[in-house]
């Protein structure tokens, strides 16, 4: 009778190993995920180099200006012009100015008035973008204030 | 007598693992739809005081090492210039960049050639790659070997833009 018993009972399949696994892969994951690289435009095709590594220290204070091309999604230009990337809108150089100063007030209204003297401007430009441009990008944020500026690149492997 | 052997001796108390289970799986889904590989990226600084050039570097009569980069109205690479120096304009124009501005400091993290600045003059059409590309030969060199990065000039900065071609 006993005997029966156990054979008719069902059994519990083992948890354990499938939890264990399942920890391992959300751990992994949590670890793998990085949010701090939300800021990071994919619409920006940056230039590759294998001396840009990532920096020891991250800059307290930054902001970054991703330029581009709008492209299509076989990479081609749709506008002949590479404009900046400003929370959701596209703004060719000439036409930043304003949105610069108002960066600058939400972060002396935030920091403080010297504030500005630490901020980091990282510009991520796409790698076809003409030079010119560039540096009438960084022309503008010195006018706007601006002293610190970095320029991005993707680490390539060598 | 059954019944107080069984509230004082030692139970197995299953513990439900149904809901744990469940939400570690909701967790694990959430985490690796999130989850975006993206290469790492690194950052080349600056030198951009606001202004007149910095007085620092003239004070200590050490020579800026102008890099030009001249280019075509699409913006490819013509020329690679260092000083009066034509480099070429191929793929290995930015080696041989690379070795003149390792002769010019001496040794890697020379500190007698900490302050030397690199000014980099490009045309307004060069395409933003050969800048970064002529930028990180300035700044130094990967060992192939070892993977180390040996330092050569740290501060860089860019000449006054010029005008676009007509």
């Amino acid at each position: 009778m006993k005997m029966r018993k156990i054979e008719m009972g069902f059994t519990e399949p083992d948890m354990t190993p499938m939890i264990d696994i399942v920890f391992q892969l959300l751990t992994f994951f949590m670890i793998a995920i990085n949010f701090e690289n939300t800021k990071a435009d994919e619409r920006v095709k940056l230039p590759k180099d294998s001396l840009a590594k990532p920096p020891v220290i991250k800059p307290e204070h930054e902001l970054v200006l991703n330029f581009g091309y709008q492209r299509s999604a076989s990479g081609a230009r749709q506008k002949p012009v590479p404009e900046i990337f400003y929370n959701e809108r596209y703004v060719e150089v000439r036409q930043i100015m304003p949105d610069l100063e108002q960066e600058k007030r939400v972060m002396e209204r935030l920091h403080g008035n010297e504030i500005i003297k630490d901020v980091t401007v990282l510009i991520r430009a796409d790698s076809e973008v003409p030079t010119g441009l560039v540096q009438e990008l960084i022309k503008k944020c010195q006018e706007a204030g601006f002293t610190k500026f970095s320029l991005r690149a993707t680490s390539e492997e060598v | 007598m059954k019944l107080r052997n069984r509230s004082s001796g030692p139970t197995k108390v299953e513990i439900p693992m149904a809901p744990m289970i469940d939400i570690v799986f909701q967790l694990l889904i959430f985490f690796m739809l999130n989850l975006k590989i993206v290469a790492p990226e690194g950052n080349f600084n600056i030198n951009m005081p606001i202004g007149a050039p910095s007085a620092a570097a003239a004070e200590q009569n050490l020579p800026d090492i102008k890099v030009g980069i001249v280019s075509d109205r699409d913006g490819n690479l013509t020329q690679l210039t260092l000083g009066s120096k034509n480099l070429g304009n191929d793929d290995l124009a930015f080696e041989r960049l690379n070795k003149e501005i390792l002769q010019i400091i001496g040794r890697p993290g020379n500190p007698l050639t900490k302050d030397v600045e690199v000014e980099i003059d490009a045309d307004y059409e060069t395409q933003y790659k050969y800048v970064v590309k002529a930028i990180s030969k300035c700044t130094g060199r990967m060992d192939p070997g070892t993977k180390q990065v040996a330092r050569y000039v740290e501060k860089i900065k860019f000449a006054p833009p010029h005008k676009p071609k007509a």
